[in-house]
């Protein structure tokens, strides 16, 4: 990844932002690229279940093969896509796996924000009968 | 490329402002009676600034042009397409603003470039180091 030593080989960043909460960062050089993402986290449940979430996943990067063990910084997670990688996995699957983490990452967050609320209420009404 | 260059470095940095604030008028004018087109030409024309504060007075005018469009087809049917290639770096600096209205916008206007102009607009953005927005 040619960051420090050549400038030249970096071309323009480019930061696509859906609105003031959700945004994509794409940084290519001539042998990689990086896409950066931030997911839409509505109130504090949903930002503690994206961090933990995505932090499960990002410990797991070897098995993604393009995932990045840390997000760059400003973001919740980032995938670093090499010209070994390209040679080795097919780059339209690539970029359908890309696009589909894309409209995936939000469904499960809801998912997940929703069976928390369920437990929640289950654990509580529990508790409370004793009362 | 290093004539334009010292073009720009005859006239200082007032100058090009000054000539920026005049475009911008006049872009505002076009648009008040419904002229999108004109000031779409208008906002597009000229070479674009090295000065980082001449780049975003520029990119003031041009948004104003780009939130008054309503018709993006028609524009861009009437769209010299010597033009496209330098809409499509501005319409990239709307989308990394992240203010809601600008970025809705310039994905309307992305998706609708992208099918007239193809990907290799969107390279020509990418891998233009030189002249940027």
């Amino acid at each position: 990844m040619p960051f420090m030593t050549s400038p030249e080989l970096l071309l323009n960043p480019v930061l696509i932002c859906r609105n003031e909460a959700e945004k994509c960062l794409i940084e290519t050089s001539i042998n990689s690229l990086r896409i950066s993402l931030k997911v839409k986290q509505a109130d504090e449940l949903e930002n503690i279940l994206a961090k933990k979430f995505l932090r499960f996943l990002s410990m797991r990067a070897e098995a993604f093969q393009v995932l990045r063990r840390k997000p760059v910084q400003g973001y919740d997670i980032s995938f670093l896509i090499t010209n070994y990688h390209c040679e080795e996995l097919q780059k339209q699957k690539l970029i359908d796996f890309i696009v589909q983490f894309m409209e995936d990452i939000d469904k499960e967050i809801s998912e997940l924000k929703m069976s928390v609320s369920t437990r929640g209420r289950l654990v509580a009404t529990e508790f409370l009968k004793q009362f | 490329m290093a004539e334009a260059e010292k073009f720009m470095g005859s006239d200082n940095v007032e100058d090009i402002l000054t000539k920026i604030e005049n475009k911008s008028l006049k872009i505002e004018s076009l648009i008040k009676p419904y002229k999108p087109i004109e000031a779409i030409k208008t906002a597009l024309e000229g070479y674009p600034p090295q000065d980082e504060r001449c780049k975003f007075a520029n990119w003031i005018g041009v948004r104003k042009a780009l939130m008054a469009i309503k018709d993006v087809e028609g524009i861009l049917r009437s769209l010299n397409p010597q033009y496209y290639d330098i809409l499509m770096k501005y319409v990239y600096r709307g989308l990394s603003t992240g203010d809601r209205t600008t970025c809705d916008q310039c994905l309307k206007i992305h998706e609708k470039l992208t099918e007239k102009a193809g990907f290799g607009c969107i390279l020509r953005s990418l891998t233009d180091t030189v002249n940027t927005i």
